[in-house]
């Protein structure tokens, strides 16, 4: 008789660090997440931090540590680590009841009463006071590493593996004399003292899985992965300004381009970088840029030329808080409607968002392949919380991108002009490069005929804007793109959910909870936002009693994209709290509307 | 806006601070209640432990109020703190962690740690300890099954420990001393006669002093149990564990530059008042006048810590009710055979 294999429980863990800008926070929960994923556990992860540089605002790290697939960060954290009192003490109340607040057990200043972490633990919380600076001054002869010292005694406590922190802190702090023996003093006294400690929280790491879906993950960002999109799809050249969110997209691309003999160059401005975008677009090469909110602003003008000249052309739109500067760092989807409906006159463009990281990865080069397809701008939009968002993706041996896309010039006759916007059956005109032999044509932000001349008559304008809008049409159908799946239940449910962005994750977390508590509910992510995809959506509608539109705007911006293309109701749950919205919101929302039956659901929509 | 009461702060997190602050929230419900305590845990019955040998290695299930009990009743339980010192003129506690906290009444509760005899001082790291929950769920994984444990001194804390070991089928072998019996006073000839019952009761007994006393503790050697005893005459024991118990040490040193009278415990009047009116003291901490034998006296064991407490609380408030045991203190073999003591009865 074989013994049965034990069993592996699965880990389901979130970690939050919590200091003070300047205090290596953001630095631990880097290594923490490099070293698991390493380990083999799949991790999101998502940085806060303030606007200031050093030395004044809070800044949290935190990662779901898991075996199986997540899709959002946890309500609840299961451990906490709280480098600095001041600004961990509001975040005391998200560990859960068993579970553990690691944190410095001496201060070498005065604290007035309520100064102190320990003060502020739910008698169900688990204490760890270690000695951070002690430990660290006795290590290193310094406190700078005493981030290192508590990312030690976490992994000594639950005895993760040792080695993968110290040749992560050697890779990430190799290139400085020094710091990476100094860190990895810090982090081997840390593991010691850890080690040795009593613990009475409930927090297990199982063994990480190393199956299939484990072996060569890539832990990477939203942004990284834009950029590996990007580069997978052979993106030529890149024009870009500085902004937050959106600003490590350039960043990456200059130390990537180059290796492959691809060009990079920071404009004066947004404006600049849009036009030197849409110029290298109309030239043949793949063109990007990428920017926030108030730079899609500034862009919007020269958006409107791309559409109008049929250039193809793509712009990363990584959001924020807005209007204005608004809170540059905090995520937001707010930039919806600007990039679908913003600019003048009829700009219809390709508007697409990816959910997760993986899908930046996607959607960075997929968009390449659209904007050349169709020939028009396409934007893609990302939002602070993805862009930042960390995950162990599993990229495939050949990268999933066409290499030109564009609609070949047939051979014209002998002497026959060439029409750059010939209106033909599919509305895509047959595209010639600058300077090709024959090909000579006129373009201009003017209203034109098939060959480019400036034409104001009503019937041409009538014709050329049905041709912009109705080639983008296909683009619903293009080839190897996901613009729209569900998941979650068949057939008639009370609750759907319809969602886009990053808020997705959140609601399939809250998605799989509502249908443990036995309401049929289901969840439909809408990765292409124009054109919409009205006939998948509709048909989604209509197997729900409700539908539900979570999302981190004030306007509900998609639920009246919804309700602009389909005319019908929806719920909006639309909030701007700065961070995710919480998954336990939208389950009360799900639970509330399931609750409510079809005829209050009607009433609940209308009140919304 | 809510009427802001006084500020009641309790050192200690044994049964009588627990119990105070229970009755301090009955008797003065707009009261701030912070109660202070060294452990990492909740409010737990340390009277209980020896259960970690019965399979109960849960420290929720040890728990004298659920985790919930603190919030609902508004008291701030600062647990892994240490009080670094008293400033009884300000009214101020500072915790070693440099945080200060400001108190109306102040109740010392802290209890005692145990008594190591000067000659084994320098062995204590070679002993293992029982007196927190983490000691005694580590002593119970550190022993293999039916694994052999040499205890010294006794006392009713060790005894009661003892007599659970050997009931869970380990080897108990007591080195008898001056505090065997601790805190029991017992007449001429009892000792011998319970020793005899100690060892009817599955204990192996050996009197320290003849042979020799304890000359030396070392680890064992390899392949070997994990410690040694070498007594003055050169026999000598191996065990898996050895554990002290010879009595109490009250845990007063925090207090010590308060102004407040100290002996070996904190003194206290019949009312469990220090001699600082804003500080009462109860527990294992205190010393409590007593008119008949003219002098300061512990009282210890779960029933009169536990009273103690209670009336600290009601003479905090205003009360000014004398301090009375009802604790019966005799030693006695029962109809079975075994030793009796009720020092071991706890709620």
């Amino acid at each position: 008789m074989t013994r049965p294999a034990k069993e592996t429980p699965s880990t389901d863990i979130q970690v939050a660090i919590c200091g003070s800008a300047g205090e290596g926070t953001i630095a631990a929960g880097d290594i923490l997440r490099s070293a698991l994923a390493e380990a083999g556990y799949r991790i999101i992860s998502f940085d806060t931090y303030p606007p200031e540089i050093r030395g004044f605002g809070k800044c949290i790290a935190r990662l779901r540590v898991t075996t199986e697939q997540a899709y959002s960060l946890k309500q609840q954290s299961d451990v906490l680590i709280a480098l600095n009192d001041e600004h961990a003490i509001p975040h005391i109340g998200e560990v859960r009841d068993f579970g553990a607040v690691i944190y410095d057990g001496h201060s070498i200043a005065k604290l007035p009463e309520g100064g102190h972490v320990s003060g502020h633990l739910r008698a169900g919380q688990l204490p760890y006071p270690v000695s951070l600076r002690e430990l660290c001054e006795k290590a290193t002869g310094g406190n700078r590493s005493r981030n290192i010292v508590a990312l030690g005694f976490l992994a000594g406590v639950y005895q993760l593996p040792k080695d993968a922190f110290l040749r992560i802190i050697t890779k990430k702090f190799g290139k400085k004399p020094g710091v990476a023996e100094q860190n990895q003093a810090a982090f081997e006294t840390g593991y010691t003292v850890g080690e040795a400690a009593f613990r009475l929280d409930d927090v297990v790491f199982g063994a990480p899985k190393r199956d299939a879906a484990t072996r060569d993950v890539v832990m990477i960002n939203g942004n990284a992965a834009t950029v590996r999109g990007a580069v997978d799809a052979g993106i030529d050249c890149f024009f870009g300004y500085p902004i937050t969110p959106a600003t490590s997209i350039m960043e990456r691309l200059a130390s990537e381009m180059p290796k492959h003999g691809k060009r990079l160059l920071q404009t004066e401005d947004e404006i600049s970088a849009i036009a030197a975008t849409i110029g290298a677009g109309y030239t043949g090469a793949r063109a990007a840029t990428a920017t926030s909110g108030p730079g899609l602003s500034l862009m919007q003008e020269m958006l409107g030329l791309g559409v109008i000249a049929e250039v193809p052309s793509v712009v990363f739109v990584s959001q924020r808080g807005g209007p204005s500067t608004g809170m540059p760092t905090k995520t937001e989807q707010s930039d919806l409607s600007a990039a679908v409906h913003g600019g003048h006159g009829d700009a219809q463009k390709i508007v697409i968002a990816p959910t997760n990281v993986e899908g930046c990865y996607r959607c960075g080069g997929k968009a390449f392949e659209m904007a050349e397809a169709y020939q028009t701008p396409v934007v893609v939009l990302l939002d602070l919380y993805l862009s930042n968002r960390y995950e162990t993706v599993q990229f495939g041996a050949r990268p999933p991108f066409e290499a030109n896309c564009s609609k070949p010039r047939a051979k014209a006759a002998p002497g026959e002009p060439y029409r750059r916007f010939a209106l033909t059956e599919d509305f895509v005109s047959p595209r010639a490069l600058p300077g090709e032999p024959g090909a000579m044509h006129t373009i201009t932000g003017l209203e034109h005929n098939e060959l480019g001349r400036p034409n104001d008559q009503g019937d041409m304008h009538e014709r050329m804007s049905k041709k912009r809008h109705e080639k983008l049409k296909a683009a619903l159908k293009h080839p190897d793109f996901t613009h729209c799946k569900r998941f979650g239940d068949e057939g008639r449910i009370k609750v759907g959910m319809l969602a886009w962005g990053s808020t997705f994750g959140e609601c399939l977390e809250a998605m799989f909870k509502a249908r443990a508590e036995g309401i049929p509910c289901a969840a439909m992510k809408v990765v292409m936002l124009s054109p919409f995809p009205v006939e998948p959506v509709s048909a989604f509608m209509d197997d729900c009693d409700v539908v539900l539109v979570p999302e981190v705007n004030y306007e509900g911006q998609f639920a009246r994209l919804i309700q602009g293309e389909l005319g019908r109701p929806v719920v909006s749950l639309a909030r701007v709290p700065g961070v995710p919205l919480p998954v336990d919101e939208i389950l009360e929302t799900i639970r509330r509307l399931a609750a409510s039956g079809p005829r209050d659901a009607a009433r609940l929509v209308r009140a919304a | 806006m809510a009427a802001v009461g006084k500020h009641h702060v309790i050192i200690g997190g044994g049964i009588s601070g627990s119990q105070a602050a229970d009755t301090l929230r009955t008797l003065d419900p707009d009261s701030r209640i912070t109660l202070i305590t060294l452990s990492r845990l909740p409010v737990y019955n340390r009277y209980d432990l020896p259960q970690v040998f019965r399979g109960r290695q849960d420290w929720r299930d040890f728990l004298v109020q659920p985790p919930e009990y603190y919030r609902r009743s508004r008291i701030s339980l600062r647990r892994a703190t240490r009080v670094a010192n008293v400033d009884a003129t300000r009214r101020i506690i500072t915790l070693a962690h440099n945080e200060e906290l400001r108190y109306d009444t102040l109740l010392v509760a802290s209890g005692g740690r145990g008594y190591l005899p000067e000659e084994l001082a320098e062995f204590l790291p070679l002993l293992d300890s029982f007196t927190s929950f983490e000691d005694a769920v580590t002593v119970r994984r550190r022993l293999p099954e039916g694994g052999h444990v040499i205890m010294i001194g006794g006392d009713m804390i060790g005894l009661d420990l003892a007599r659970t070991m050997v009931e869970t089928g380990h080897r108990v072998t007591l080195v008898a001393g001056p505090q065997t019996f601790w805190p029991h006073r017992l007449e001429a000839g009892e000792r011998k006669q319970f020793l005899a019952v100690l060892a009817k009761m599955g204990m192996q007994v050996v009197e320290s002093e003849a042979h020799g006393n304890i000359e030396t503790i070392e680890p064992g050697a390899k392949g070997m149990p994990a410690r040694r005893i070498v007594f003055g005459d050169n026999t000598d024991l191996r065990a898996d564990s050895i554990m002290a118990f010879c009595g109490l040490v009250p845990s007063v040193e925090f207090m010590l530059g308060s102004g407040v009278d100290i002996e070996r415990g904190l003194l206290v009047s019949r009312s469990l008042r220090t001699t600082n009116e804003a500080i009462y003291a109860a527990g294992d901490v205190c010393q409590i006048w007593d008119q008949d034998e003219k002098r300061y006296r512990f009282y210890y064991g779960w029933k009169n810590v536990r009273a103690m407490g209670e009336l600290a609380a009601r003479n905090i408030v205003g009360g000014d009710e004398p301090w009375s045991s009802n604790q019966d203190e005799s030693l006695r073999v029962q109809e079975n055979g075994s030793l009796y003591s009720p020092f071991w009865e706890y709620a």
